[in-house]
This record gives C-alpha cells, structure tokens and sequence, in this order.
C-alpha cells in the first residue's frame, strides 16, 4: 500500500491559518465589496491576528521553551514553523497597510470621511476643540506612570494600546526618562471632530499631542504609541483543580501577566525609546512589528458602524428569513410531530430556538429542558428563557462550557445566574471541553413521554447565528431522543449507554466512525462503485483523516471539500489526492456549517456535525454527529452543498502549490452562494405567506347572472 | 398509563431505568442511567460497605431521587442485589440510605434476583415463547456467579449456580502468575471443570438447543454494527468467529471497533468464552441475547402486580415445574405428592377466612406439599431435618430466600414437634409474620398428611366445608379410614391451637 503519511504532503497549519487570513484580506482587498464592508474585513483580520498570537503563536513559544522536540503534521520542527509564521506575519501586516494606507484611506476621504493620522495635522479650530475634548474626558481617565529608580518599569496590559515617551526633567540636563500612558479602552478610539466635513482622530493621537500635560514637570522628548501582545493560551490543569469555576477565575486574572510575544510599534519610532522597552519586554527583534499606520486595526469595526454611511454597506444580503415550517407563535412542538425541521442559518431566522426554549419554559406538560451552552451572547433570550423555564417547576440541567476561548468571564456570569434560579448547572467536563450543540425537552402527552431535540452545528447565540452560517434540525424521533437522553446522562457523569442509536459522539466514537465512512467509500470505489464524499467544515488537520481521504481518493473516490479555515491537506499530488478538490468560501457571513456527505453506492448518507476534522475536536472535545435521514432534508443539505460548489464570487481553489486562488476567474459566470441562499430563504418563506393567503376565502358578494 | 423507575443497587454498578407502562403500550423504556460504583469489592473483602461508597451511594440516589421526580414518577423500587446481600450489617447501611436519600432498598435473594432477570427476558412476549418451545437454557452472567436455568416443555425445570462470575474468573486469572497467551487455555480449564459436574448431574440427555444469554459485556455489543453478531440471536457458531476475531485486535483496537470502554473488553472476552464454552458443552445451536436487565425485570413485575400488563407467560407453574423436578430428584412420590397437595389446597381454600393468607401463600403450600418428603432420600429417620437442609440448600427460582425458609420450616414440622416462636432459632429472615405463615401452613399440611398416611390416596376425593368452629372433611364411606382416624387427634390438636377451628372427618353422607 502506498505511503500516505509522508511530511510533502501536509501543510503546516499555521501556515494554513494565514493563508485564511490572507483570503479575508483579500476580501478587505476587493473592490466590488463596498467601501465599508472592506473596512469590517481589514478590521477582522486584525482581530484574527490578535487571537492567532495569543494562541497559536504563544504555544509555539511554549513548545520552543518547554524544548518540545516533537515535528508537526508537515514534518516541520517548532523552531522551523516560529521562523516561517513570523515571516509570513510580517508579510501579511504589511498587506494589511498597505491596503489601509493606499486605498482605504483616500477611498474614505473621496467618499466624506476624513481621517486625521497625525495631530499634527489639524486646523487650529480643531485642535482647539480636541485640546478641550482632551481636558474634559479624556484626562481624568488616564494613569500616567514614569519610570525612575524609585519607581519600576510598570505592568502593560495585554492587547492594551500605549503611549510610550523620553522625557527629561526640566531646566535638568538629567538622563532620559521612560513615561507610559495607556490609551484607554474606556472612550472611543475613534474621537468625532465637529464641523461641516466629517473628521475623525483617533484617541492616541489626541492624547500624544496633550501628552505634556500629563507630566508637567518634564519636557517630552519624544513619543510614539506601542502595543503588546501576552501568551494567553489558557491551560488549566484540571486534574489538580478541585474546583474548576475557580480555576479559571484564577487564571484570568494571570493571563495578562504571560510572555509578551509581539511588540507593535510606530514606524519611525525613536530608536532609544525603541530599545528601551525592548529591554524592558524582553522581546526578539522579529517579534517586533512596525506599523505604517494606526496600530490596532480593529478600531475600523467601530468605524463601520458609524452613522450616515450606510450606502457604503452590504445590502444585497437580507436579514434572516421566517421558518416557512414554524410560522411566528407557532406552536413548535406540534409542528415538530408533523416532521423533522432542517433550518439553514442565518438565511433562516434563530428565533425558533429560542422560542423552542421559551414555549417549552412554559409549557406545563413539559418535564425537563437540558441544554448545553458554548459561547453564550450578552443578555441572550436563552438563559432567561431557561431561568424561568427552571422558575416554573421544570428539571432544568445546563452544560456551561467554562472553557470556551476567551469567553470564561462571560460564561461564569451566566452559569452563576442559572444556578441561582435552580437550574442544575454542569460546569463542563474534567479534560474534555464540550462543543457540541443540543437541547432536549422531556414533555409528557397523552402517549407518554415525548422527546424534543434541537441538534445543531453552531453555538446557542442568537447573536452570532445572525452572522455565522449554521445547520439545525428539530426533531421528535424516539432513537434521537434517546440518544439525546443518554448524552445528557453521561455529561452529568452517568455511564455510556450500551449503544446509541443515531449519534455518534467525540472523543470516544466519533474519529472511528468519520474513518469507517471514509473507508466505506474507498471500499466501494476500489469495487468500482460510485463513491463520493462532499465534506463542508471549518478546518481540517487531523492526519489520521487526511491519511484516510488520500487513501480513499487514490483509490479514485471522488471528494471535494469546502474548508474555510485552515486545511493541511494537499491537493494535486498524483497519485495521493488528484481527485481531492478543497475550496475555501469566505464571504459576507462566516460559514460554520458541518455537513458531510457519503455516496456510499447510492445510498446516500449525510450527516451534520459540530466538529471539524481537527485532532482537538475528535480527540479532546464532546462533540456531537447527527445524521439527518429524511429524503426531503437530504435534498436541502445536497443543494447547499452544490450551491456552495458551484460558488464563483466568495470561493477560492487551493492550488497544487499551496495557494489559493478565486474561483471565478476566467469569465465563469457569477454565483454567488450566501446570495443566493437569502433569496431563497426569501422566497421559501414568501411561498408560505402565500399559500397561507389562498385559505382565506373571498365569498361572492354579487349574484352572478 | 404509570411512570415507574426500577433501580439496580448492583455490585459493581447503580442502575436506574425509567418505563412508562400501560395497558396499551406495554412496557416503554425512557431512560437508562447507570452509575459506576464497586460496592462489591468492598463488601466481599470486609463483609462491610465503607463509608466513602455509602455517601457515594446516598449521593448518587439523591440524584436519581430528582430525576424520578423530573419525570413525575408514580412509583419505585429499588433492589439490592449480592453487595448489599452479603453485608454484615446489612439493615444499618438500609436504613442509613432510607433516611438520607428517602429511597427504601429492598434485598434480593439470589433466586429472587435470577427470577426478575428471568422475568425481564420473558417480557420479550412472542420471541421468548418461541425460543422456550424447544430445549432452553438460560445463562445469566453475573459477576460473581452464573446461574444456568433448563427448560422443558416451555417450563423451566431446574436451576444452578455456579461461582463462574466474570469479575470473580478476571480476579482468578489475575492472580495466576501466567504468561497472557495461557490466559485463554486457563479459563477454559475453570470453566469446564465445573460445567461437566452441572452436565453429569442435570444435563444427562436433555437437548438444549438454544441459550439465552444475560450479560453486560455481550449484550452490549449484540445488535451493533459487528460482523456476524448484527443481531440479538446469532448462530451458536458466530461466537466462535467473533472470539476469533476479538483475539486477533489489541484492547485498544476492540475497544475503538466495538465502542466500549477499555477496561471492559476483558470481561467481554471471558464472557464469550463462558458463553462459547457453555453453548458447546450443551452442543446449543441458537444463542439469543436479549440485552435486557435487572431493571426490565423489576418493571415487568411491577406491571404484572398491577394488572398494567398481562404475563405472558405462566411464572407459577415453572416454580411448581422446578419443586416437582426437585422432588424427583430425591425420588419423591409423585402420586403422593400429588394427593397431598389436593388434599392441602382443599383445606387451604376452605379456611380462607380464617388464615386470610393469599395466593402467594397458596403457592408456598403447594411447594410444601410437592417436597414434604425429599428428607427420605438421605435419612427415613430424620426426615424433617433433612428435608429442611435439602430445601434450604437448593435453589428454587422465584422464591425469594424468607419464602424458602417457610416452605422447608412448613416440610420440617410436618414431621416434627412444632416450635414456638420464642424457641425457634431464626436466623434474621424469619420475623413474626413469617412465623405465623409457617405455623399456618404447617397446621393444614400436617392434618392433609394425617389424612394420607397410609399413602394408598384414600382421601382423594375428600371435601371439607367449615361449619361452627369444625373443619369438616368429608371422604368416600367405601374405604376404610381407620387408621387415619386413629393418628388424628394429635395433629388436629396443633390445627386447633392454631386456628381455634376442630378439624373433624366424617364418612359417608
């Protein structure tokens, strides 16, 4: 048997991650993508950037002092793949303004916006406004801090926006000073000037050109913002944590005291300033970035939603469509009894799930509701919903995932709520973080008990299921039901069930199954079947997988692959994956669907997930796979699937080289996937109002002759 | 329609199951939770529960508790099985968990356990009543024991245990210091060693041609997606194949294909062997794995005793099939037998209003009457201790041990002077009600075999009605009842002490 595991043909998936980022810039890039939406990309690769440092490259740097000698997926040592991020970084960050400085901007000024890069440069009239602005809001907030023999070089906060500065004691020739102020997050970055033009300034600059007044008794030399960037990569020891919510509190509060591993500074920053809180930080000159622009990119996100450029937004895409199965106030279980309900998000609306929770809260024949909540929004619908749910007398067991990513304070806020109205909160399993999405309801009817199940691949947040494209299926089926039970019973730490009916679950079954469905069709392929495998995801990198897909596609499978995200798989190799396609959609909303299709000689199968193809997600995390086996669902998760294939506008083709390149290049007619998925949520849930009207009966008022 | 929860304080495991029955619907089961927790070790090395297993316990009830209470269940049972049994201070620990947790434990004997795992494979209705019309055995694989149950005729017949457990085989092996292939050989050499005594003395040329299993570890890869076992009943020779294959994959391996937890492929693989090794030497054709428990058991009990259900099967009749294979053994009458129990029972069912004991009763009597006299096989002399210590030392499944130790009491003051209650030596079983049972049925059976002593079945066709303080009891005026007439008095003195009621024979019109 072939060698499918040598190290040529994998990629490294940072490497890949940037690529990713890459294609999001590119977006940002795009010109037939108006002016403001290419801000809210520029800004979210900034935003990615940030959380790939504090992730990814922070436990590269791990490795590099833990001495980890270990070679990734692509046979790259963890010196070898710090080396290659760090310059493929720069390369990006310079793309990044390089497309701020030569397009945004002035495409901003020709359109209204001005935007004031140094304070230099305001009119008088301005700066006397922006002095006043300084004096009346910003300077009460601010915590100068000099540094001398007597007082010690201060904490800089993570991810915290800085002024660094030389001063020098006045009428003293004394030695140079160092002095920080941190811009604070407190105020706006973004400061309107008023007047007949729209101007803005962003707050550094107006604490830079006030900077003096801070400390009066020092003439400033110079001074130039820097930013700081902390390894954060959580890791909890949780064998040894006795209690686990305090664990993480603990933690939080430490994070911003890690390694600093990337010090953004101003082009042109002064060279002593420079050196001294290189010093200060400890910090290798590669991992210094300097910035031809404002540093932190993420403030566009503000910009984009300020007020009187809505012309300058997306409108093509429509906002979520009603449920033609679950018209408003309907009756969600009865409509459930009726059949099994797919939901396409956000060209769906999420509100059904929340109404799920709601009218089961309610509703006196249900018994329990249990759920498990990842990332949970602000003042989310849901955990009210369940609060009352728990008030009115109803089991009520929430899984809350404290290890969501970055999301830990937020999630304990909301835990400890739940807990308070008696709900019976899990705070998520020792080792294990749970990523799968499911909710059942126990209701009991004439018949006796009856199970309700809402499965999904996105997260419980109505407010990222307006923007992140997602599957959900309703369901009542008994197997489902008692699958879900079972699920519910071993996260509150009750044995395995003999056997599931429908599921399959990470980490102890779900790897083996993915293989085995793989293997299936290679084993029909090599038969001389039909075999084909659609896989959409987010990522892709498990080897043992990736492994298996080039066993199956030499064994001429035919598998193509929708990955948005990193993807350490080649295509092209002959031999190995020449009949592997991967397209990468990155487009208007972050597509976060898994579904997998298996031809499997003509008996179709497919399957939704809230796992992707990655080693932490089958090995490390709780995660669900469901199949969804009605015919007339199957036809909706087919067309996405095609849809999505067949996409000319937000798809790009990973090429046998390693890059990406748009798919709808050489005169390909345009098809644009997520466009066409809003019309025809539109038009599904148009169809309904109007075959609803047709009910209505128009009486004859006049006596025909 | 009733939610009932059946709970399972096993030795190694706490099970609770949730079923809704109904008339309609039958038997539904909603919810399955088990709770892993070694109370059996404990017990079995110390004869006592250490305190860390009974909070863990009352912990782990406490959330069942609220989980019956999610689902609004109507009603519980709880049963302990041999961890709980074979506790020295088995009523401290009950009551300690009744008052923390508000659950009441009851104890199972060993039959009484096998006859509820009986009972749950019954409950498969149609597939059962099929599979028990030819030669059946039953192998119920616990952790400590077996026990082996053969029908005949769709009865089942007789029942052993046999100390063939899987946990307690593991342990075994575990202690031989043994390289890992001779595992194998070693187990097999256990096993068959005790299976030819079970085959010389019970098995003779029964045919058995199908096995139903009871397990944990088989029953919960049946009906998976593994080759050749796709289904609950397999050909005997799929077990062969299946072996054959599980020991050609490293733990890991089998674990990953079969979806089970590591540490149980072991104890699959020493059940396959028990099971492979049982279904050759019974030379079985068929093996049917239900894949039910303890638990389905209790639930289908609950919905008999309630009318929610009907048996669909007659449970009665394989106790009586089993005190009758009993009696055969030890060469006992069956005429006589037979006689006396008519006898008995006619007796029995005339004083109804006066005993005001039940059918559960009655069928005590009946056993009685089935083994008044097995004791002969080994002394005609003392005949009503042996009788009793062949009673208390056989299994009769379905009855639970109290129930034994009625009927072999019952058999043992047939024959002897009665013992009051302040003299008897109880062993912890017999309370005052048990007492008064026993004195009750020991009055009927001794004056039922007063009446056939000359064991010619001269009262036959006797008929007793109760009238002013006498218990008359009519017979033919053709036979001579001389003899009995003259040995009476003596034991219509206890029926009378006991009853205040005269027994009295009269002959003829």
């Amino acid at each position: 048997m072939a060698d499918f595991s040598k190290d040529e043909y994998y990629t490294n998936r940072e490497l890949s991650w940037l690529l990713f980022d890459k294609r999001v810039l590119g977006e940002a890039k795009d010109k037939s993508n108006p002016l403001f939406e290419r801000l809210k990309f520029l800004s979210i690769t900034a935003s990615n950037l940030d959380e790939f440092f504090m992730v990814r490259v922070a436990s590269l740097k791990d490795m590099v002092n833990a001495g980890y000698k270990k070679k990734d997926i692509a046979g790259m040592t963890v010196p070898e793949q710090l080396a290659a991020v760090v310059e493929e970084t720069h390369k990006l960050v310079e793309q990044q303004y390089s497309i701020y400085n030569r397009s945004l901007v002035s495409q901003l000024m020709d359109n209204g916006l001005h935007i004031i890069r140094h304070h230099e440069d305001l009119n008088k009239e301005d700066a006397a406004y922006i002095d006043r602005y300084f004096a009346d809001d910003v300077y009460p907030v601010l915590t100068p801090m000099a540094v001398d023999s007597s007082r010690p070089f201060p904490l800089i906060r993570n991810k915290s926006l800085n002024l660094g500065a030389l001063m020098r004691k006045k009428n003293g020739k004394g030695e140079l000073v160092f002095a920080t102020v941190q811009v604070p997050s407190v105020l706006s970055r973004i400061v309107e000037i008023p007047g007949d033009e729209q101007k803005v300034i962003l707050l550094e600059e107006v604490i830079e050109r006030n900077i003096h007044k801070l400390f009066l008794n020092y003439d400033i030399v110079c001074s130039y913002p820097f930013r700081i960037m902390r390894n954060a990569d959580l890791t909890i020891e949780e064998d040894e944590a006795d209690d686990l919510l305090q664990e993480i509190e603990k933690q939080l509060k430490k994070r911003q005291w890690g390694q600093v591993i990337r010090l953004e500074v101003e082009e042109g920053i002064d060279s002593r300033l420079l050196k001294l809180i290189r010093e200060e930080l400890q910090i290798e000159p590669e991992d210094i970035y300097s910035i031809n622009g404002p540093l932190d990119l993420t403030f566009l996100m503000k910009m984009y939603s300020m007020e009187g450029f809505d012309h300058l937004k997306e409108h093509g895409y429509l906002k979520p469509q009603p449920v033609p199965e679950l018209a408003e106030e309907a009756d969600i279980f009865g409509a459930v009894r009726k059949g099994d309900i797919l939901m396409h998000h956000p060209y769906q609306t999420f509100e059904p799930v929340v109404n799920f929770i709601r009218q089961a809260a309610k509703d006196p024949d249900v018994l329990a509701i249990k759920q498990t909540l990842y990332r949970v929004s602000g003042h989310s619908p849901i955990i009210a919903a369940l609060e009352q749910a728990a008030d009115n007398g109803k089991q009520v067991s929430v899984l809350v995932e404290l290890k969501a990513r970055f999301d830990e304070e937020n999630n304990i806020v909301w835990a400890k709520k739940l807990e308070k109205a008696g709900c019976h909160v899990i705070y998520g399993l020792v080792g294990l973080k749970t990523h799968s999405k499911i909710t059942l309801v126990v209701r009991r009817e004439e018949n006796g008990i009856r199970r309700y199940v809402h499965l999904g691949t996105g997260n419980y947040n109505d407010t990222t299921a307006k923007l992140y494209t997602d599957i959900g299926l309703f369901t009542c089926s008994e197997e489902i039901g008692e699958d879900a039970t079972a699920v519910f019973n071993m996260l509150s730490g009750y044995s395995e069930p003999r056997s599931w009916n429908k599921l399959s679950l990470a980490p102890l079954w779900l790897k083996d199954r993915f293989l085995y469905l793989i293997n299936r069709e290679k084993e029909h392929a090599k038969q001389g079947r039909n075999a084909h495998i659609i896989a959409k995801m987010n990522a892709l990198c498990d080897k043992d997988i990736i492994e298996a897909l080039y066993a199956a596609g030499a064994a001429g499978v035919k598998i193509d692959l929708i990955i948005r995200g990193i993807c350490c798989l080649k295509t092209g190799i002959a031999g190995v994956s020449d009949h592997i396609t991967v397209r990468s959609i990155v487009g208007n909303y972050l597509e976060h669907a898994r579904i997998f299709y298996f031809e499997n000689d003509g008996k179709p199968e497919y399957y939704c997930s809230s796992a992707d193809w990655m080693p932490r997600n089958l090995e490390r995390r709780v995660e669900i796979l469901f199949p969804v086996e009605k015919p007339q669902l199957q036809v909706k998760l087919r067309h996405i699937l095609d849809c999505q294939l067949k996409d000319t506008v937000k798809a790009s083709v990973l090429k046998p080289d390693g890059s990406y390149e748009k798919a709808g290049r050489k005169g390909k007619e345009m098809y644009n996937a997520q466009m066409q998925f809003c019309i025809e949520a539109r038009d599904a849930a148009k169809a309904k109002n109007n075959a609803g009207n047709k009910r209505v009966f128009i009486p004859e008022t006049h006596h025909a002759e | 329609m009733k939610t009932f929860a059946a709970i399972d304080v096993g030795s190694y495991e706490l099970a609770m199951k949730i079923f809704e029955i109904s008339s309609r619907n039958g038997i539904k089961e909603i919810d399955h939770i088990r709770h892993r927790i070694d109370l059996g070790s404990d017990t079995f090395a110390t004869g006592k529960i250490s305190n860390e297993r009974i909070d863990e316990l009352c912990r782990v009830l406490r959330d069942y508790g609220e989980i019956m209470k999610s689902y609004k269940v109507d009603q519980y049972k709880a049963y302990g099985t041999s961890a709980i049994r074979e506790t020295d201070n088995r009523r401290i620990v009950l009551d300690q968990i009744a008052q923390r947790t508000g659950i009441t434990i009851e104890v199972l004997s060993n039959s009484e356990q096998r006859f509820l795992d009986y009972k749950s494979i019954a409950s498969g209705g149609d597939v059962f009543n099929r599979i028990i019309e030819k030669g059946t055995a039953i192998v119920d694989i616990g952790g400590g024991s077996i026990q082996v149950s053969l029908f005949d005729n769709d009865m089942l017949v007789t029942t052993q245990n046999m100390r063939l457990g899987v946990l307690r085989l593991q342990d075994r092996l575990g202690r031989l210091n043994i390289r890992p292939e001779q595992k194998e050989g070693m187990l097999d050499e256990i096993i068959s060693s005790q299976l030819a005594v079970f085959k010389k003395l019970y098995l003779k040329d029964r045919a058995v041609e199908n096995i139903i299993v009871v397990d944990d570890y088989v029953s919960a890869i049946v009906g998976k997606n593994v080759d050749g076992l796709e289904h609950s009943s397999v050909e005997a020779s799929a077990m062969d194949n299946f072996l054959e294959r599980l020991r050609a994959k490293s733990v890991q391996e089998a674990a990953g294909i079969l979806d089970m937890p590591e540490e149980n492929v072991p104890l699959l693989f020493i059940s396959g062997v028990l099971i492979n090794r049982i279904a050759k030497v019974m030379d079985a054709k068929m093996i049917w794995v239900p894949g039910v428990t303890l638990c389905d058991g209790i639930a289908y009990e609950y919905g008999e005793k309630n009318k929610l259900i009907k048996a669909s099967h007659d449970f009665e009749q394989d106790i009586i099939a089993c005190a009758q294979n009993i009696s055969k053994r030890y060469m006992g009458s069956r005429r006589r037998g037979e006689t006396l129990e008519k006898i008995a029972l006619t007796i029995y069912d005339s004083m109804k209003k006066v005993h005001g004991l039940g059918d559960r009763e009655r069928l005590l009597l009946r056993i009685a009457t089935l083994l008044h006299d097995c004791g002969k096989y080994i002394s005609l002399v003392n005949l009503g201790q042996c009788s009793y210590n062949i009673i208390m030392s056989t299994e009769i499944i379905g009855l639970s041990h109290v129930e034994r130790e009625i009927v072999a009491n019952v058999v043992k003051y047939n024959h002897m002077d009665f013992q009051y209650y302040e003299a008897m030596d109880k062993d912890g079983y017999i309370t005052g009600k048990e007492y008064l049972t026993i004195a009750k049925l020991t009055a009927i059976l001794k004056v039922a075999n007063g009446l056939d002593r000359s064991h010619k079945q001269k009262f036959k066709n006797v008929k007793t009605t109760l009238k002013d303080e006498q218990l008359i009891i009519s017979v033919d005026s053709s036979v001579d009842v001389t003899l009995e007439k003259g040995l009476f008095a003596k034991r219509a003195d206890f029926f009378e002490e006991v009853y205040s009621v005269r027994p009295v024979i009269r002959q003829g019109n």
